[in-house]
């Protein structure tokens, strides 16, 4: 369950999600543990296979850490992408409340 | 989005597809074998009948469902895809059209035909010749078969021989019901395990653009492997964690499916699996949980290895040419638009895509595209056309009051009105289409009407993507239809005349459409026996027509068969013959805008010309004055203006003169008067002479008082707003809010061969 008590952070994804992106979105997600977090991903126009890693693995820690890890909004793009590579992002979609 | 909006939806994807079918079969008739079109026909049907289904459209799918049959026969070489067997598909074709209009508009259809051609399909798919007969004899056996199916269904015991050894077969009409798509369409199957090294994606490589170009294969569904993915704290963000099995169903084959792989092969393990086409796939992967693709993945067009811009800036590029265009030109270069898009696409690294590239027609149907209401397009065009208006009126005001034209609202405006041009040139084309519509229709007309009179013919059709406004294409269905059907019925000889005459017994008939020098222009010839002038001349004389001592030529009495209540059909035929056709076809023409000329040769053929505007909004006019009035002359006619000089006019005959030009005589022709717009003729040498060049090939040289000045103007019709006005074609209003005419330049040259205008009265209300 998500940790309603801790203020919740965001992230705005880059438009190029790509090789170069990888790390540099690794290190800005280390640096955001802690608390919920929640991604704006509707700028995004591209993104590779090691981005969505990173982003999965992210998905991964916070569920871990028991707070709530979110998109709250995609790009067409990046909703494309996740399908087409088999990636179900549906369950860290934002839920209007 | 409710129910019929997405049925409304189906049916336009019908007409899509149905144009598609027909095409892709014509070019199977025409003797090409390229695997890719039979594909695109299958599709067509296969995607109808899927749509179909899924609407309880019944009668639809179970035609649909047998065509397919036969097409998959086809497909897989099963069945050659022969003349006969592909005039069987094509009148399948006809009827899946009707079909799905009575599924949209409701209506019926002909059973009896489409029942026929169930029988023909099925007789070509078991390998039979079909059954020519129409109804009647060989049904009897079919029905036959048919009712013994349940029984032999509900025992399905040993089937026992008679008492002839002939062994009942079981014949399920589960095959009419569309339940086994599946078993039709099975396309070949592949497993594909995908598991990228890290060193696929530090060579620059990336998963997501290989996996996209998979899924442009066919269809898709995908299963992604994070098993190894660590928490963030622990993953290497340059490592590959995700590895991927895919399952896909594709008739490309397996090379095609390794050829995507082909540069990362070393970085990655791949195993690619053909799985039996008895087996799913998905049965096989059941265990887990498998995503199909979306077939849409058009927001991944851009090719991201390809630089963004490229794309853009060809596209942008394309867009500045097309500002710069004429509205004729501006046409045209949309389709090198579509086309530099394409092959911007097709160039930006997608192997796959690049065997797909030979194919012209799908890469132009891959493009892009979205529906809107057509209402909204008109409200928009109507909406610049008074915005043009609007500036001229602008303009005008302006330089009335700025006599110096330096100040920054003079220049201001000149960019305004450069930006309504644009504007509006990128506004028709939104409404520019190809004919090819029209044409496939005609295709059929063809295929009926050789079917009625019993005679062969072949309709070869040139420039189908030549494009024009959409009104024009609306209207243009139903004169052609006429001259198809006349081409056919009265043009063309029956075959035992044809053969008698040397001549194939095929006869042909030959539709083009071009553009040339700012309209379209369509052709339609057939090779048969041309137009016989004296039964013409001899019908003309016995319906008062014209003096039996007349002195026509040939070409005035080839335009004779465009006189109403003319034909020289001896008996009325279902078809045509009733004489109601060329004058129509004329009206319609003239009503659009256009023009019809005839030519014929005897034993040889006739030809029909006919000359359209490519759009009724616009035109480029040059803005005249005479006897007062002010005209607009079309600028595509005219050829050069002149002032003449008093040595080079001469007089011919009482009333005629001539204008010498580069020593040659050309015809001088008094607008005024030929309009009646004054008593007597004009001196020549005060006023400017317009060299125009009319759509018959005559040159005349069109006198008027002075020229304003050269402008676009917006067409008005006379035709729809007042009546029609012989010698004018339309009006405008200009910037200062006065009506302008148009000058119909064609009826002002035939005018001043001898025929009246018969205007006098017109003009009289009209001024």
């Amino acid at each position: 369950m998500a940790s309603k008590k801790a203020a919740q952070k965001s992230l705005s994804l880059a438009p190029i999600l790509d090789l170069n992106e990888a790390s540099a979105l690794h290190g800005k997600l280390m640096g955001l543990r802690g608390s919920g977090l929640v991604i704006d991903a509707s700028a995004v126009e591209r993104v590779g296979a090691l981005c969505v890693q990173v982003l999965m693995a992210g998905a991964k820690s916070w569920e871990e850490d028991n707070q709530s890890f979110t998109f709250a909004k995609v790009s067409d793009a990046f909703t494309k992408t996740t399908q087409l590579i088999g990636v179900n992002i549906d369950h860290l979609m934002a839920k209007e409340i | 989005m409710d129910m019929n909006e997405i049925k409304e939806i189906f049916f336009q994807e019908c007409e899509e597809q149905l144009a598609e079918l027909e095409s892709g079969l014509l070019r199977l008739n025409d003797g090409d074998r390229d695997p890719e079109t039979v594909n695109a026909v299958f599709r067509a049907v296969h995607s109808i009948k899927g749509g179909a289904g899924a609407f309880g459209l019944d009668d639809l799918v179970s035609f649909a469902h047998v065509f397919e049959t036969t097409l998959d026969c086809v497909r897989s070489n099963k069945l050659a895809p022969s003349q006969d067997v592909l005039k069987v598909m094509l009148k399948s074709a006809d009827v899946l059209a009707d079909l799905t209009n009575v599924a949209r508009d409701g209506g019926s259809f002909d059973q009896a035909r489409s029942t026929q051609l169930i029988r023909e399909l099925e007789a070509l798919a078991k390998g039979e010749a079909p059954p020519a007969a129409p109804a009647g004899e060989p049904a009897a056996p079919k029905a036959a078969a048919a009712k013994s199916a349940p029984v032999a269904a509900a025992a399905p015991a040993e089937p026992a021989a008679n008492e002839h050894g002939f062994m009942p077969v079981a014949f399920s009409f589960d095959d009419f019901g569309g339940d086994d798509v599946e078993a039709v369409s099975e396309l070949p199957a592949y497993e594909i395990a995908f598991k990228p090294k890290s060193d696929l994606y530090t060579k620059g490589n990336e998963a997501t653009l290989l996996l996209r170009d998979l899924s442009r294969l066919g269809e898709m569904s995908i299963h992604c492997n994070m098993d190894s993915l660590p928490p963030l704290d622990q993953m290497e963000p340059e490592t590959a964690y995700f590895s991927w099995k895919i399952s896909l169903k594709t008739d490309k084959g397996e090379d095609a499916v390794r050829q995507v792989f082909e540069f990362a092969e070393w970085d990655c393990d791949l195993d690619v699996i053909a799985v039996d086409a008895g087996e799913s796939v998905d049965d096989a992967e059941s265990d887990q949980a498998m995503q199909p693709v979306p077939f849409d993945l058009s927001a991944l067009d851009d090719e991201p290895d390809a630089p963004l811009g490229v794309i853009e800036e060809e596209e942008q590029a394309a867009a500045a040419q097309e500002r710069d265009a004429t509205v004729a030109a501006a046409q045209m270069a949309s389709n090198v638009v579509q086309m530099a898009g394409n092959a911007a696409r097709a160039g930006a690294g997608d192997k796959a895509a690049a065997a797909a590239a030979q194919n012209t027609a799908q890469q132009a149907a891959a493009a892009p595209t979205i529906r809107v209401d057509l209402d909204r397009v008109d409200r928009l065009i109507n909406l610049v056309g008074e915005l043009v208006i609007n500036q001229a009126m602008l303009s005008q005001s302006v330089i009335e009051n700025d006599s110096n034209g330096v100040s920054s609202i003079n220049m201001g405006l000149e960019e305004l009105q450069q930006l309504t041009r644009e504007i509006q040139d990128s506004v028709m084309a939104i409404r520019a289409q190809p004919v090819k519509p029209v044409f496939q229709r005609m295709a059929r007309t063809v295929r009926e009407i050789a079917d009625i009179t019993g005679k062969s013919v072949r309709l070869v059709t040139e420039g189908e993507n030549t494009e024009v406004d959409k009104t024009v294409i609306d209207k243009l269905a139903e004169p052609l239809t006429h001259m198809i059907r006349n081409a056919v019925d009265h043009g063309l000889e029956t075959p035992e005349k044809r053969l008698a005459a040397g001549k194939s017994a095929e006869g042909t008939v030959k539709l083009t459409a071009k553009h040339r020098s700012g309209r379209i222009v369509i052709e339609l010839s057939d090779d048969g026996a041309g137009i016989n002038r004296e039964k013409v001349r001899q019908k003309a004389i016995d319906n008062d027509l014209i003096a039996a001592d007349a002195n026509l030529s040939d070409e005035e009495i080839d335009n004779m068969i465009f006189h109403a209540g003319f034909s020289t059909a001896d008996k009325v035929s279902d078809l045509s013959g009733r004489g109601v056709g060329m004058d129509v076809v004329k009206r319609s023409i003239q009503a659009l805008g256009g023009r019809i000329n005839i030519s014929s040769k005897p034993g040889h053929g006739s030809v029909f010309t006919m000359s359209l505007p490519l759009t009724l909004a616009v035109l480029d006019g040059m803005v005249v004055t005479v006897a007062g009035q002010t005209l607009v002359v079309p600028l595509t006619a005219i050829v050069e203006t002149l002032q003449p000089d008093a040595a080079a006019i001469h007089s011919f005959g009482a009333t005629q003169r001539l204008i010498s030009i580069r020593n040659s005589f050309c015809p001088l022709v008094d607008v005024g008067r030929i309009l009646n717009f004054r008593a007597t003729q004009a001196n020549p040498v005060e006023g400017v002479a317009l060299l125009v060049e009319s759509e018959g090939g005559g040159q005349r040289a069109l006198m008027v008082d002075a020229i304003q000045g050269q402008r676009q103007v917006v067409i008005k019709s006379l035709e729809a707003n007042y009546t029609h006005v012989p010698g004018i074609a339309a009006a405008t209003i200009l910037g200062d809010g006065r009506v302008a005419l148009i000058l119909d330049v064609d009826a002002v040259v035939s005018a001043s061969r001898g025929q009246s205008l018969h205007l006098e009265a017109s003009l009289a209300a009209a001024g």
